[in-house]
């Protein structure tokens, strides 16, 4: 039987805040790819399951153009122009993903669309079987190969701290008042280590110093490590934050399309009624067309920067698993609804590090899941959504 | 007359069964091994049939069910087996498949229920989440082996003795049980609320069909053969692991049901008969270069477009039609042979290296998903079933005239 009681106590609050700004982090990239699955949704009433395999080429285009601007591999030495081949590798992302997202919407759903719908959808599985079984016959897989730390400048490197609380001023204290002897300790022990002949067949002499100096160090640790629970800071990767601005400010620039061009109003229109805005002289192929370049292209740009900011290795089964979590904040916000889309990612960002900060890290995958089936039987509509009730 | 047909069917169906047995007796182990998955797998498309094609019910997480069954029967072998006396050989076989399906059949209840609520796509992603939650428990479950895998004993050849009948038959029994089962639920009037349910669930409610019951029932059923299916899987494998159980079974098994036609029983068998043997014996292929991969992309995509201009602007009589289809496949393979050849010539391409065709597999299962979805959305066989009167009208043959009825 668990404790319920321990299990509480054991979670560390002081680190909840760290918790919630790396889950408002992944967020914004799991906002970022939900979007492109709520458009399309939206438009063409149609689960695009090849969004994720859209996301997965995305980080392959930014690892190849980074190689091209000579960050390969075998390249050393430091970057020319970082910020430059940044742009360059977010661009050619953003620009492949949106022609990949046309011409599977060209080739593979449009000739489907009178067709009933689990037709889209199996094609839309196969599509997305084609890119990734197919992408590993042509793309480097092995060994996973990720976009060189170099590519950032060092400046983007270093993680700005935001020092929320001070640590209690007693341990403070004591950490003062143990740090000489603690210094002391270790420069005895170190000058003891170069008299030494080896470390495991220590003199008696040497024997004495080594405890004194664990000692020493094992208060002075323990109370280090007490300061750093009482007091409550926040470290982000500045690379991060410019992650998060950066989708910020895509996401600013859809809402503006959205709402307040001719384009947006079509496409409104297409997503509210599809053959009413046919009739009413709206170019529905047009209006669909640019729902994918718009929905791919954002996802090539958070693919892009996951890529690059986090260093994750890239396989063809790269965009598996946040091509479903983005689908899930989709869901989870009201799929079709584009405020929704943004507020279901942060939430499943969040949701998902406050999974692993309660210890159950290995239940990371299953809880988006968990929240999806949750959302849909008490609200189907997701949070920001309406759900119809059908007439006959 | 009825039930001699009827005793006939079945004794037919058991003769088929052992002598796919006697023949795979003589075979080598990796084409039993192709015999008895491609079994699994009709069962496990034909069950999925029954909730997909014949109620309606969008679910796509088939896998969970199979797995549940699994993990149920290898859980039972390793903690019961040889305890219980009389229970060896085929009997034990029977008494897991049977464990199984009951527990496949709760794991189908708690995914029945949601879909009272839910529908369409909706459904449909409740369902994957579904599989995949239950494969994440699964992997972190240290008692049943977490993601090492569990080792299941005894194994299949050794229930059977190892030679003689090497076990075969048993997975064939359980595929035309799943089959008669599905056939005859619709060939009678307990099946017919089944249908009304997929065709319009208001109008069926109106008529008195009890929509709710008829869902639950088709995930029950449908549940318990996929499970019975996961306990054959567990004691012909031997050993378990969360990773045999993943999305991409989930959507083979889908595939197949929609490809041999969504509501055919004879559509989703042959499909997965054919969908599951066609990728592993292209294992056998030598490495395809490079340049007759690209002439065959170039054809089908040729292929494709020109078949879809026939199907729609042709329409005169039915055997030219199908002439110009076959004309089609075969310039089509013809041009990708060609183009292939001319490719080779060019340098640049030639010197590529040759792509095994092992890594092609699901590639080209992909590709024959989207074409056939492209070509044929409703499937190869729509929601008819194979029949006998069916080939004669394909061959050409006559009816014979029926009896006329005195008056």
């Amino acid at each position: 039987m668990y404790d319920l009681t321990n299990t509480v106590a054991g979670l560390n609050f002081s680190a909840l805040p760290q918790t919630l700004t790396n889950g408002i982090l992944n967020g914004a990239i799991y906002a970022l790819i939900a979007l492109g699955y709520t458009m399309v949704y939206g438009v063409l009433r149609l689960i695009n399951f090849a969004h994720g395999e859209v996301f997965m080429l995305g980080a392959y285009v930014a690892l190849l153009t980074s190689y091209a601007l000579g960050y390969g591999p075998a390249a050393s030495g430091d970057p020319t122009n970082p910020l430059l081949s940044l742009a360059i590798m977010l661009l050619l992302s953003m620009t492949i993903c949106a022609i990949i997202g046309v011409l599977i919407e060209r080739f593979a759903y449009r000739p489907l669309r009178s067709q009933p719908r689990i037709a889209s959808l199996i094609t839309a599985i196969g599509v997305s079987l084609l890119l990734q079984y197919g992408g590993a016959l042509f793309l480097p897989v092995s060994p996973p190969p990720s976009i060189k730390e170099t590519v950032n400048p060092p400046e983007f490197r270093k993680p700005v701290t935001i020092v929320l609380t001070q640590p209690d001023e007693k341990i403070t204290q004591t950490i003062a008042d143990l740090k000489p002897a603690y210094e002391e300790a270790k420069q005895k022990w170190e000058a003891q280590k170069k008299i030494e002949k080896d470390e495991f067949e220590l003199t008696p002499e040497g024997e004495a110093i080594r405890s004194e100096f664990q000692e020493k160090e094992r208060a002075y640790s323990g109370a280090v490590r007490e300061a750093d629970t009482s007091s409550n800071k926040i470290i982000v990767p500045t690379g991060k934050l410019i992650m998060l601005s950066t989708s910020m400010f895509l996401m600013v620039i859809l809402w503006y399309l959205v709402t307040r061009t001719r384009a947006g109003r079509a496409m409104r229109a297409v997503s509210h009624d599809f053959d009413s805005a046919a009739l009413m002289g709206v170019d529905v192929n047009k209006i669909v067309t640019l729902t994918f370049v718009i929905g791919s292209s954002l996802a090539g740009a958070g693919a892009m920067m996951l890529a690059s900011f986090q260093g994750t290795p890239l396989t063809t089964f790269f965009g598996l698993q946040p091509g479903v979590k983005a689908f899930v904040a989709a869901v989870l916000g009201g799929i079709g609804n584009i405020p929704g889309a943004v507020l279901g990612g942060l939430l499943m960002g969040v949701a998902e590090d406050m999974v692993i900060w309660a210890g159950y890290s290995e239940y990371k995958d299953a809880v988006a899941l968990v929240i999806l089936i949750i959302v849909l039987l008490f609200r189907p509509g997701g949070i920001l959504g309406s759900s119809k009730v059908e007439k006959v | 007359m009825f039930f001699l047909k009827r005793f006939g069917s079945i004794a037919i169906g058991l003769l088929v069964c052992l002598a796919i047995d006697a023949i795979a007796g003589g075979m080598d182990d990796f084409s039993r091994r192709l015999i008895i998955l491609a079994g699994l797998y009709v069962t496990l498309s034909v069950s999925l049939n029954l909730i997909n094609g014949i109620t309606g019910q969008f679910s796509m997480g088939h896998a969970a069910f199979y797995q549940v069954g699994a993990y149920a029967s290898g859980y039972f072998a390793v903690t019961f087996y040889g305890k219980i006396p009389w229970l060896t050989g085929p009997m034990w076989i029977i008494a897991m498949m049977g464990v199984s399906a009951i527990a496949a059949a709760i794991a189908g209840l708690i995914v029945g229920l949601p879909s009272l609520r839910l529908k369409g796509d909706y459904l449909g992603i409740v369902t994957l989440g579904f599989g995949e939650i239950i494969r994440i428990i699964v992997q972190n479950q240290e008692v049943i082996g977490g993601s090492y895998g569990m080792n299941v004993q005894p194994k299949f050849p050794v229930l059977f003795g190892g030679t003689g009948t090497s076990g075969v038959w048993m997975v064939w029994v359980l595929a035309f049980i799943c089959i008669a089962v599905c056939r005859n639920l619709l060939k009678t009037v307990h099946g017919l609320p089944f249908l009304a349910v997929r065709e319009d669930e208001v109008a069926s409610s109106a008529m008195g069909v009890n929509v709710t019951k008829m869902k639950v029932i088709a995930f029950l059923i449908g549940s318990s053969f996929a499970g019975a299916a996961g306990a054959l899987l567990a004691h012909y494998e031997g050993f378990l692991t969360p990773t045999m159980f993943t999305m991409d079974v989930s959507f083979i098994i889908l595939t197949m049901v929609v490809l041999g036609g969504t509501g055919s029983i004879t559509g989703s068998a042959l499909a997965a008969a054919v969908l599951f043997y066609l990728p592993e014996k292209l294992r056998d292929l030598p490495p395809v270069p490079v340049a007759y991969i690209a002439g065959g992309i170039v054809s089908v995509l040729l292929m494709v477009s020109v078949m879809k201009r026939i199907s729609i602007t042709y329409h005169g009589p039915k055997g030219k039609g199908a002439l110009l289809y076959f004309g089609t496949f075969f310039g089509a393979a013809a041009l990708s042979f060609v183009l292939g050849l001319i490719l080779s010539a060019v340098p640049s391409i030639a010197q590529m290296e040759a792509i095994e065709a092992n890594r092609l597999r699901m590639v080209i299962f992909a590709g024959t998903l989207i074409i056939l979805m492209l070509l044929r959305p409703q499937g190869v066989l729509g929601h008819h079933e194979f029949s006998w009167t069916w080939v004669r009208r394909v061959l050409g043959i006559k009816n014979r005239p029926s009896k006329a009825v005195s008056a």
